[in-house]
């Protein structure tokens, strides 16, 4: 077996999915789920395991092509392709799928209400999930997209909250509706020109008119402004994750947000650069929104889930102005922000679950002093807290900085433009302590709440889950000391993309990136340094 | 020797190690971990034991003319941008690296006795530790960026151990206002940090320095958008020395054990700020206005902090607000230029207020065993009296930080002072005078503090004044409860930590006054290092950019008439408000309370600390609620409402319209390919 050519990402995608296919046939005999569960945590092991190697083994990091390219015909008859690769935008969102559902098998543990069904889903997601990030073929993007949307609906219907059924509904006629987008904007693109081709590498080559690109630019960036999510398409995310059990919850937050940060730099960015440019402007301003409406909103809510939502789509908004920057920084910081995002709302969002399987109560009310019985998790939390706050030291802040310098350096927006932006995003650096600070004093600070020790048992954590929080505070905090060990995987294809996105806007198709040494403002009479 | 430079990384990894061997501890054995009580302690206090060696061999190294050291590595890239981090050490950081380590190794070791009953005594260690690398972290930094990090992380650590107590609502909520004041003051430096490097390209202060005066005196930086740049910049001292108008969240931070109020709220990390101002004074400098800002932001910071330092009666209160009042000085010294006379204030004021701080908290361990753990009772000053008899060291420690803040010769201040003083008149006599007043005022304050706490008779057994204490402080009607109807839940928590209850106070146990023995020493000679006619401090310490015998030929100039005049005016009113004070506390002849009732609007305006807390309150945090509460509504009702009205709308139309739907796959192809085509044309 020669393992250069040995179909590396077919493997992963497909070996859960077939792993899935077999849960039924696990014997059960206490109905409790118990062998089910050890299956399922077995086999996403060991697809992790698979991840890792093919990246530690087959995956070049200084370059910036698509790698592990499989190319096999599916329907020829339709020029339908089952095509792969991972390039630098791919490759971390890989890793952090295989990494959060792993974690988020383990965190299933408590799930005793039908566990067959349970991890048949979640096994099916984890393969769905490598393979949006995987899929080089227009169309089969579009299937697996919509795969996807299937085992999350099915896990918000059945195992959701009080709500579910109106979260579930809402959910998947928000995202299955504006997915449409993506068919309708495929099928366009495929159509266009003389060659009829689902291929996005050939469809990044097609050179389209403009007024064709900022037509499917729009269709697309409803479809993923909904995943996102951008204000104001994002009312189904609080309902979806105000009724999810702890680890769709992980699932949701950590990785099918990023579907749609990824897609965006994906198909946006990078195959319609003109559109792209003309579009920019208006990325940021719905990011600065994103950022402090949510935030505002936040810190309004009462219920702990819907809360943690509200900040997963205010941090989202630093990902919209990192793409918008046109400079390396920037994007580069986006995918940070996406990486780092996923590790930290996992883990808070699982940290709320743990906490409610206490307190049995989302309502900040209903709470108050938990932290005496429960250190333990006060310290995660306070932890992963201090983490989504963007404390230095941990990947949020690499992150942010990361998009703020990049965005003041942007040499595409005027010197105005930029200075309301950087300082209306850093107004939600104000915010964000706020409500994440106010909510730590309103649950586990304080007198303890009788009404809640009269009848609840507070139990500190468990090992699982003291395990489970340390796998991701280790990265996160590996991150934000080293910023370096995620970054050069994708540096060499964000260096590229911000070429070919600067290649579109006129002004700046001639310029150098402004980073680094050469510091620049829109003029360049700016202090030039000598070159180092 | 470069052996020794080499290794300097060590000195703020060492208390990180500490640090994170407990903290695991705590997490994974947490029983164990909290059973070996002092195992614990020893290890971080010896690994702190071993940074404060290495800083005083490089301190020494420095002194003996060691050139500036620099080492980084690369941290962060993206195509062309660059960013490092590592250490740098020059004479600044020598310095610095030696204060933090020494006060918080007596701070440490002071923790022992202060928190030998408390159950989070472990976790108290590796707070410390933590907050220790973290400050040690900032003074190493290079460049701003990693300013920035440690900036926030000691942030982080104050906020960690201001709600130590978790369980007290005031604490939580003391903890939450101390981060996001800073958050605000964080706000204002990385926007600063962000213009800075669009402007200059680098995050080296001295590079940022050059680069910003060429761009301003070629005229392609106006000079109005340096002067932004620089103020907000200069934001983040002003939260985090507690300047006006961010102040108001260091005497909150109050309720955080005293130890972190000696350690962090008085010594290290408030003094960050001016740290921060010494660092980016080769970009201050150039900006005179940005100059005058600072200078006039410390004298009325100052001024503020001693006006409402007079009428606290919570010990640690007063010693906040002092310790706000003597960080305006530092400030208004950076402000004038005379950069070494304010980080010599901040040297000398670094031991003395810690001393005092921790000499407060001896108080407060003493009164707790009388009156139980209310912070309300414990330390409230009209409560005590009389304790010079039972707290001997603790009284004459006390004295002697009292002496030093209030600049009696030969004592540390003094020298600071005047110094300050001294470059103060020479920039602006207006200046000069606000911190001459200010001057008055803090001997006033300090010496009314120490009469009514060490002097006169003990009035801790006195349940009336007890039972009115608790009244202010739940906000009730005072005298509502008979004598001795104290809250019996606090009375039985005092009673059950110490086991038992006693009449009168007791010295502190000798981990705790050892530590105050010690910072004797500096409070009464460190001012011998930087007196005008000999100045060794200024020959280490001067501002980058100046060269060392320049100093020294100023240093030479002295002139003992002007020295004599202004050194005479600040004692002078020194000791006209020493003698107030005994008159008003310790003699009793003057009436302090008829005072009060005569000056209402003026003793009203101090008791409340000038309203700020009210204004702030209504302004910006029912502000921010509203604001915020409002938005949600509209997400509710008009982002939402859209949606579920638009689904409201396709079950109506759908149920019209399902006559029309004839279930044939074809007619929906049909359908696609239309919308396809439509779009293709439309766009080609």
């Amino acid at each position: 077996m020669d393992l250069a050519t040995f179909p590396w990402l077919t493997t992963i995608i497909l070996f859960p999915l077939v792993a899935a296919a077999a849960i039924p046939l696990i014997p059960d005999p206490k109905g409790q789920g118990r062998p089910i569960r050890w299956y399922s945590l077995v086999i996403g092991l060991i697809d992790f395991a698979l991840i890792v190697y093919t990246f530690s083994t087959q995956y070049d990091l200084s370059s910036s092509e698509l790698q592990l390219v499989e190319v096999y015909n599916w329907i020829p008859q339709l020029g339908l392709q089952w095509s792969l690769g991972a390039d630098g935008l791919s490759m971390p969102l890989i890793l952090l799928t295989g990494f959060v559902t792993t974690l988020a098998i383990l965190a299933a543990w408590p799930v005793t209400l039908k566990p067959r069904l349970f991890y048949f889903l979640v096994l099916a997601m984890y393969g769905g999930q490598i393979a949006v990030f995987a899929v080089q073929d227009m169309l089969v993007f579009f299937l697996v997209w919509e795969l996807e949307l299937l085992p999350v609906y099915l896990l918000l219907a059945i195992w959701g909250g009080y709500k579910r059924q109106y979260a579930a509904t809402k959910f998947i006629l928000y995202t299955a509706g504006s997915s449409l987008f993506i068919l309708v904007a495929a099928l366009a693109m495929a159509f266009y020109g003389d060659t009829i081709t689902f291929d996005m590498r050939a469809l990044g080559l097609k050179e389209f008119s403009l007024s064709f690109e900022l037509l499917v630019y729009g269709g697309l960036l409803i479809a993923y402004a909904v995943k996102l999510p951008i204000v104001p398409l994002h009312t189904w995310l609080p309902d979806a994750h105000g009724e999810a059990t702890a680890p769709v919850h992980m699932l949701l937050a950590g990785i099918l947000l990023k579907m749609g940060g990824y897609a965006l730099i994906r198909m946006n960015a990078e195959m319609l650069p003109q559109a792209h440019a003309l579009f920019a402007p208006a990325l940021v301003i719905l990011g600065v929104v994103n950022i402090i409406y949510a935030a505002l909103t936040s810190f309004a809510q009462r219920n702990l889930k819907r809360k943690i939502a509200y900040s997963s789509i205010s941090h989202m908004g630093f990902v919209l102005i990192g793409i918008a920057s046109f400079t390396d920084l920037g994007l580069s910081g986006a995918v940070l922000q996406m990486v780092s995002h996923g590790l930290i709302g996992a883990s808070l969002f699982f940290l709320v679950g743990a906490t409610y399987d206490r307190t049995h109560t989302l309502i900040l009310e209903e709470m108050g002093g938990v932290g005496q019985k429960m250190p333990k998790i006060f310290a995660m939390f306070t932890a992963c807290s201090m983490a989504s706050l963007a404390l230095p030291g941990m990947s949020g802040f690499v992150a942010e900085l990361m998009v703020f310098v990049g965005f003041a350096t942007s040499d595409a927006y005027s010197l105005a433009f930029r200075i309301i932006v950087v300082f209306l995003a850093a107004v939600g650096v104000i915010l964000t302590p706020i409500y994440l600070l106010s909510m730590l004093r309103e649950i586990f600070y304080g007198a303890e709440n009788k009404d809640l020790t009269s009848h609840e048992a507070l139990i500190d954590a468990e090992p699982r889950e003291v395990f489970i929080i340390a796998c991701l505070l280790v990265p996160i905090i590996g991150i934000g000391l080293y910023p370096k060990i995620i970054t050069q995987i994708y540096d060499a294809k964000t260096a590229q993309l911000t070429l070919r996105m600067r290649g579109a806007v006129p002004s700046l198709a001639q310029a150098p990136v402004p980073m680094g040494s050469s510091p620049a403002g829109m003029t360049t009479h700016f202090y030039q340094a000598p070159q180092l | 020797m470069e052996l020794l430079y080499q290794y300097a990384w060590l000195i703020p990894v060492l208390p990180l190690v500490g640090a994170m061997l407990v903290g695991l501890g705590l997490i994974s054995f947490n029983q164990g971990t909290n059973k070996l009580r002092q195992a614990n302690a020893v290890l971080i206090v010896s690994l702190l034991g071993a940074a404060m060696v290495l800083s005083f061999a490089i301190l020494w190294s420095q002194i003996h003319g060691h050139a500036p050291y620099l080492k980084t590595i690369e941290w962060a890239s993206a195509g062309s941008f660059h960013l490092t981090m590592g250490y740098t050490i020059d004479h600044l950081t020598a310095l610095m690296l030696a204060v933090v380590t020494t006060v918080a190794f007596l701070v440490m070791i002071y923790t022992d006795g202060y928190m030998a009953h408390d159950p989070g005594y472990v976790r108290f260690y590796a707070y410390l530790s933590l907050f220790s690398s973290s400050m040690l972290g900032l003074v190493v930094s290079p460049n701003l960026v990693q300013i920035y990090v440690f900036w926030e992380l000691v942030g982080m650590c104050s906020y960690l151990l201001v709600g130590f107590w978790f369980d007290r609502k005031a604490a939580a909520e003391a903890a939450q206002k101390a981060f996001v004041t800073n958050r605000v003051g964080d706000f204002g430096l990385l926007l600063g940090i962000l213009g800075l490097f669009w402007a200059t390209g680098s995050f080296d202060f001295e590079v940022i320095g050059e680069r910003l005066q060429d761009l301003v005196a070629s005229g392609a930086l106006s000079m109005g958008v340096a002067v932004l740049l620089g103020v907000l910049v200069f934001l983040g001292p002003v939260a985090k020395s507690a300047q006006f108008p961010l102040h108001v969240w260091l005497p909150d931070a109050m309720e955080g054990p005293t130890p972190i109020s000696a350690l962090i709220h008085a010594a290290t990390m408030v003094a960050a700020g001016v740290f921060l101002i010494a660092r980016m004074f080769p970009v201050f400098a150039g900006l005179p206005v940005v100059m005058n800002i600072i200078a006039w932001t410390g004298a009325f910071t100052a001024f503020l902090g001693a006006t409402i330092a007079i009428t606290q009666n919570d010990i640690k209160k007063g010693l906040a607000y002092s310790t706000i009042s003597q960080l305006g000085y530092m400030v208004m010294a950076m402000g004038v230029g005379a950069y070494s006379a304010g980080l010599f204030h901040l040297m000398t004021h670094a031991y003395f207020k810690a001393m005092l701080f921790l000499g407060s908290g001896s108080v407060i361990h003493g009164m707790e065993a009388v009156v139980g753990h209310d912070p309300a009772l414990a330390q409230d000053m009209r409560l005590m009296g009389g304790l010079r008899k039972y707290m001997p060291v603790t009284s004459v420690t006390f004295l002697v930080g009292c002496l030093a803040i209030s600049g009696i010769p030969p004592f540390a201040g003094f020298w600071s002072k005047d110094e300050i003083l001294g470059s103060a008149f020479g920039a602006n006599p207006a200046l000069w005078g606000v911190g001459w007043l200010t001057a008055g005022m803090t001997a006033f304050y300090m010496f009314r503090m120490y009469f009514s706490t060490f002097e006169g008779a003990f009035r801790g057994n006195q349940k009336e004044i007890q039972v009115q204490l608790l009244g202010e402080k739940d906000g009730k009607v005072v005298g509502a409860f008979g004598p001795g109807a104290m809250d019996p839940k606090e009375l039985g928590h005092g009673a059950e930590a110490h086991g038992y209850h006693s009449d009168s106070p007791h010295e502190s146990p000798v981990t705790m006054t050892l530590p105050l023995l010690v910072l004797a020493v500096p409070s009464v000679l460190i001012g011998l290092l930087g007196t005008p006619f000999n100045n060794y401090f200024e020959g280490f310490i001067y501002p980058p950019g100046e060269l060392h015998p320049e100093v020294m030929e100023v240093a030479s100039e002295f002139d003992w008439t002007e020295f004599a005049i202004m050194a005479g005016n600040s004692v002078g009113i020194a000791l006209i408000g020493i003698t107030l004070a005994s008159l008003m506390y310790l003699s009793r002849k003057v009436d302090a309370a008829a005072i009060a009732v005569r000056l209402q609007p003026l003793y009203q305006l101090s008791l409340n600390k000038w309203y700020f807390d009210d204004i702030y309150d209504t302004v910006f945090v029912q502000g921010c609620r509203r604001l915020a509460r409002q938005v949600l509504e509209v997400d509710y009702n008009v982002v939402d409402g859209a949606v579920n009205l638009t689904g409201f709308l396709a079950v109506v139309t759908g149920e019209g319209l399902k006559y029309f739907e004839n279930g044939r796959a074809q007619f929906y192809a049909l359908i696609i390919f239309l919308a396809v085509l439509g779009f293709v044309i439309v766009a080609a």
